[in-house]
């Protein structure tokens, strides 16, 4: 449950009393340096998106709206959230019968760039018209493919028309403003545009920022220092100055972080889970350690057009004859809840009605030999044909945590008599050929969804990826349900939270029934952090802490 | 001279070239695009968005036009721009190129003048204590892995006894000289006790041939004082081959430092070729293997004229 | 001379029985136990258990296999290959000579690291060799070998090439050309055996080059993948349980440092034996 949110009163006096206390409290820490294990790369907020640049990005600007870390959609640029009850949002009737909206947003009246100039609509329209552009590089061009066009209200006010009426309509959260009045000469030439932008030129520019803090030194690859927004409005940020630095080898880092050279370790982009727990283990005492749940579902995905996968009972047997929880307990410290469907016990669309695959040796040997694979020789079962039970296990080459669970899963599954052999490849094979053009029988990796998600793309018997649709679509297990497909063409388009709920439910259900993946378990991130930074909450979706920065605080 | 100088010239004019080429091959074989990359990362691009950009990137030509059009480019000056740094490819490269230079200069230096003091002083004692004490510990440097040693350097000099800054190469918006020295100081100890064995037993091998030579006995037998002997008679001579060992480490000396710069984030060239070559960025890559290259053979060039120096006996036609 | 012999032998001999140490402990290397993780030394587990609670000297042992392996067969290959390019450049001599030394120089200057990361990526299958090769599971170690033989031949190659062309001038070369042997006679039954001795010298050496470059490429994600282990690997992966278990990294890296001392001790004293023969 969520705290009671204070009153607008209560608040005003507790910003005073911490404006009050504030210098006193900073003398010893105005400086923040924060390690992370990724670069950030060029700080364009709409080309090429990385989870380091979001980070960075968190203490700089402002999208419209977010998920905070209750996982409630807010809005932050602009001053009311639109609703088709508050009548801000106004669904409309387009040709075809299909239904579309329109959305009003203001701009918060306080919002300005760091070098003074007000945040208007003159920005919104200009990073629409940098969106829509075929030759901008933008990476999300769904979204401005989804608004049809703006209608400006005034300099602050303005309504995008969407072709599209989703449940989630208001969200506009990849809708993040550039500053018209610094890109507008940069984007002259819209296919040069992504190395002109003064986001790569001159990271430094106060104008591109309207954040609580700007930056103001950029050294690529290296670290990117943030200094405050002298035109910030709301509560200052904590710290002088921040640091993000980037280390990428993890050893390295945790010993930066003994040594004082970084004081925290940022859990977005930070230690993988397995060390961060040994850490914990060794150093915890002098640090504030904070284990949170992200969107991040790590699971082993079943090529169901492998014909022993594609028996259910074989699946099934494959989720009993893991001890998940004891793997989880084992290796990362109980912290990473195990999973018993792609939906994540802090989303909306959770309910845990679903079948639970517990440790059951006993029953996983039931299930096989009912499926036809009897005990052969060498303890590796096999069917009447003579064939082994044998799979290859796929991950991605490098990531030592995942490397140590995979060989876990080949123990286990070969005391129920499956052979495993493993076959690991770098990430950008694994992701960019081995998954997509589904030439895999078990690979493991996840999925980062974003809160109340709806799966389309995972379980869709239209998007499974092949050769005729430029093996676009992510239902790379090939999983074909027509009751699925139906819910999830329903659930998209259900206004009624009550009803989404009970579709949720059904999803789930048939998910974790149907196994067209084996869910391992929902990854943790591990926010190091040292014991005098208090207020910073980790939101376990892809939005980062850092939007949050004016709500840390420094205390001894 | 003259001549030779010129066929030196058209001979790595010649082998930039052919290298040129060949990685920009090698880069084509490997799996995956910068796109698919993109896509890992972004898993929400749709697949008209993966279309759209590859086009924008040039990626649907085939291997052999696009190189013919960044080798045009290049033969202009143009470099074009790094995709990973949304920035000219030179403006990338020098300040790195700076920092490994930095790095890898001092930590040579120092491996070096180390190595010519343990070598000689090795070599004019065969087989005593400390030549045996010298030979191991020359094993000892070469026999253990970088990245280890810069771990274990990390943890007592930084986090132990936090002495050190254990990273980076300057304090972010500070960086006066004592900073920046301090923070050069592991990586260099690392890189340096990583190669002084190694030139340490060039030295001692070269010293010991150099002074069983006949015309140091000559000068032995003139009643030359053993100081003069050393540094006239000896030194010179051995060190011809130790010049071509030290040519040869040119080839390390502006991208070998990967490990160490990983260790300690150390933005230099050896870590930006391995990030270029792993992100699928083809300027990038390109022209700092190219830049790696030309300074290898530029060094060694300069070892060639070196010996002329050195040895009186080699004469260039 | 002696010592360093014994003591290969002795890491080499141990690591290739270790199926035999481990049925006779009555260990399997592989068998994982979550609830005995970083356990340390006891009875049943001499030196303790690693992070998946898999015996530790066993590993060690199949690692010093995986790890020797590689580094012997590279070695190898590499004076295989050096050998035959000295042995023509020298023999031949002229406008071959003057090419296949420019090569060697070549690679002798390229920056090799960088170089060495680009093919370890490579997509073999790209290069059009047999799925079922790109798809084994040895092709990792092979693609080691086949890299560390690639940087590893020119040493070889310029010593063989020095004594070629001393050797081809000799009274009994002359003599049996005059006789009419041909050149591949000339090669392989008078000019080899007159270069073996710093082959062999220089194969010992590179043998500890090798093992090292293997855990470097360990360090880069391109080396040896499990569930196979190498020395390289282990120490790899132990850098992040310094804090931990950070016995778990001294035992591969003092596996790799007597190995790699070992191995120069023996070229070092091989090679004084031949100055004193000479």
């Amino acid at each position: 449950m969520a705290a009671p949110r204070p009153g607008p009163l209560r608040r005003l006096v507790f910003a005073a009393l911490l404006f009050a206390s504030w210098p006193a409290l900073a003398a010893g820490h105005n400086t923040l340096t924060i390690g992370v294990t990724q670069a950030p790369g060029p700080l364009n907020p709409n080309i090429d998106v990385l989870a380091a640049k979001s980070y960075v990005l968190g203490l700089a600007l402002r999208p419209f709206t977010v998920y905070d870390a209750d996982w409630r959609l807010v809005c932050l640029l602009c001053t009311r959230l639109p609703s088709i009850a508050n009548g801000l949002a106004v669904p409309t009737n387009l040709p075809g019968g299909k239904r579309g909206v329109d959305l009003t947003y203001t701009i918060r009246d306080d919002a300005r760039w760091a070098d003074g100039v007000p945040v208007t609509t003159a920005d919104v329209m200009f990073t629409y018209e940098v969106g829509r552009n075929k030759q901008s590089a933008v990476s999300n061009g769904e979204l401005y493919r989804r608004i049809t066009g703006i209608t400006v209200k005034d300099a602050k006010t303005f309504t995008l028309h969407l072709d599209k009426l989703d449940f989630d309509y208001a969200a506009i959260n990849d809708f993040v403003l550039l500053p018209a009045h610094v890109e507008r000469t940069a984007f002259a030439d819209p296919a040069q545009y992504r190395v002109r932008t003064r986001y790569a030129t001159d990271p430094a520019d106060p104008g591109l920022y309207n954040g609580p803090y700007r930056v103001s030194e950029v050294s690529p690859g290296a670290y990117i220092v943030l200094q405050r927004n002298p035109y910030w409005a709301g509560r200052p940020g904590p710290f002088r100055q921040i640091t993000v630095r980037a280390i990428e080898n993890t050893a390295a880092l945790t010993a930066n972080l003994l040594s004082g050279t970084i004081d925290m370790v940022a859990g977005e982009i930070g230690l993988p889970l397995d060390e961060a727990v040994a850490f914990d283990k060794a150093h915890g005492a002098g640090y504030h350690v904070i284990y949170k749940p992200d969107l991040a579902f790590e699971h082993v995905d079943f090529n169901l057009d492998v014909p022993a996968l594609a028996d259910r009972r074989v699946r099934q047997a494959l989720a009993y004859g893991l001890d998940r929880k004891g793997l989880a307990q084992s290796l990362f410290g109980g912290r990473q809840p195990v999973a018993d469907s792609f939906v994540s016990p802090n989303d909306v669309g959770y309910t845990g009605d679903v079948p639970h695959y517990a440790y059951d040796p006993a029953r996983a040997a039931a299930l096989l030999d009912a499926a036809g694979w009897h005990q052969g020789p060498g303890g590796i079962r096999r069917n009447a044909a003579g064939q082994k039970l044998s799979f290859t296990l796929m991950t991605t080459a490098g990531n030592h945590s995942r490397e140590l669970v995979e060989q876990v899963l080949q123990s286990e599954w070969r005391r129920i008599g499956v052979d495993i052999q493993i076959k690991n490849q770098p990430a950008r094979v694994l992701f960019g050929q081995t998954i997509p053009h589904r030439q895999f029988q078990l690979a493991m990796y996840a999925w980062i969804s974003s809160p109340e998600n709806v799966p389309r793309e995972l379980f869709r018997s239209s998007e499974i990826p092949d050769a005729a649709n430029g093996y676009s679509g992510e239902n790379v297990a090939g999983y074909k349900n027509p009751e699925m497909d139906r819910l999830l063409d329903a659930l998209e388009v259900e206004l009624d939270p009550a009803k989404r709920k009970t579709m949720w439910a059904a999803i789930e259900r048939i998910y974790a029934t149907d196994l067209p993946s084996l869910p391992l378990y929902f990854r943790s991130d591990a926010y190091i952090l040292p014991k005098w930074l208090h207020g910073l909450r980790p939101t376990g979706n892809q939005y980062p802490s850092t939007l949050w920065v004016t709500d840390w605080t420094v205390a001894p | 001279m003259i001549r030779f100088t010129a066929l030196r010239l058209i001979e790595i004019a010649a082998v930039l070239l052919l290298m040129s080429f060949v990685i920009y091959g090698l880069i084509g074989l490997m799996p995956g695009d910068p796109i698919d990359l993109m896509r890992t990362a972004d898993p929400h691009l749709s697949a008209a968005d993966v279309a759209r950009l590859k086009a924008l990137y040039g990626l649907g030509q085939p291997l052999l036009v696009r190189y013919l059009a960044w080798a045009r480019q290049a033969l202009h000056g143009d470099l074009g721009y790094s995709r990973l740094f949304s920035a000219p490819v030179l403006s990338i490269l020098v300040p790195r190129l700076v920092n490994s230079l930095i790095l890898m200069g001092s930590s040579f230096v120092l491996a070096f003048a180390f190595a010519l003091g343990l070598g000689i002083a090795a070599a004019r004692r065969p087989r005593s204590w400390f030549d045996r004490a010298v030979n191991l510990f020359c094993f000892a440097g070469v026999s253990v892995p970088t990245f280890w040693l810069a771990l274990v350097l990390i943890l007592v000099f930084a986090a132990e006894l936090g002495w050190l800054p254990a990273s980076g190469i300057a304090t972010p918006g500070k960086g006066g000289l004592d900073d920046r020295l301090a923070h050069l100081a592991l990586p260099v100890l690392t890189l340096t006790l990583a190669s002084v064995g190694g030139y340490t037993r060039y030295v001692r091998a070269a010293m010991r041939e150099a002074l069983a030579q006949d015309h140091i006995r000559t000068a032995r037998a003139k009643g030359a004082s053993e100081a003069r002997v050393v540094w006239r008679h000896a030194l010179r001579p051995a060190l011809v081959p130790v010049a071509t060992i030290l040519a040869l480490s040119f080839g390390s000396l502006v991208s070998g430092a990967l490990v160490t710069e990983t260790m300690f984030a150390y933005p230099g060239m050896g870590k930006l070729i391995f990030d270029a070559v792993m992100g699928n960025d083809y300027n990038l890559a390109l022209a700092a293997l190219l830049l790696a290259t030309a300074t290898t053979l530029a060094g060694n060039f300069a070892a060639d004229l070196a010996y002329a120096w050195l040895d009186p006996r080699v004469s260039y036609r | 001379m002696r010592f360093p012999l014994l003591l290969l032998a002795a890491i080499a001999g141990a690591s290739f029985a270790g199926p035999l140490i481990g049925k006779a402990l009555g260990i399997d290397p592989a068998a994982i136990d979550l609830a005995a993780r970083l356990a340390g030394p006891s009875a049943a587990h001499p030196l303790g258990t690693d992070e998946l609670g898999r015996d530790v000297l066993l590993r060690l042992l199949e690692g010093g296999r995986i790890s020797l392996a590689i580094g012997i067969a590279a070695a190898l290959t590499a004076a295989a290959l050096g050998t035959a390019i000295g042995l023509v450049a020298g023999y031949l001599g002229g406008l071959s000579d003057r090419l296949l030394m420019r090569l060697t120089d070549a690679v002798i200057a390229l920056p090799l690291l960088p170089l060495l990361i680009v093919l370890a990526a490579l997509d073999l299958g790209k290069l059009g060799l047999p799925a079922q090769l790109v798809q084994s599971d040895r092709i990792s170690l092979l693609r080691i070998v086949v890299l560390a033989a690639l940087v590893g031949w020119t040493t070889a190659a310029r010593l063989v090439r020095g004594a070629a062309l001393v050797t081809k001038n000799r009274d009994f070369v002359r003599a049996a050309r005059s006789l009419g042997a041909g050149t591949p006679h000339i090669l392989v039954r008078h000019i080899l055996p007159n270069v073996l001795a710093p082959l062999i010298v220089a194969t010992s050496l590179s043998v500890g080059d090798v093992i090292l470059l293997e855990s470097v490429l360990s360090f880069l994600g391109v080396g040896v993948q499990p569930p196979l282990a190498s020395w390289g690997s282990m120490l790899n992966n132990a850098q992040e349980l310094i804090g931990s278990a950070p016995l778990l990294a001294v035992y591969p890296g003092v596996m790799i440092f007597l190995t790699v001392v070992a191995c120069n001790f023996l070229g070092d004293g091989l090679q004084q034996r031949l100055e004193r023969r000479l």
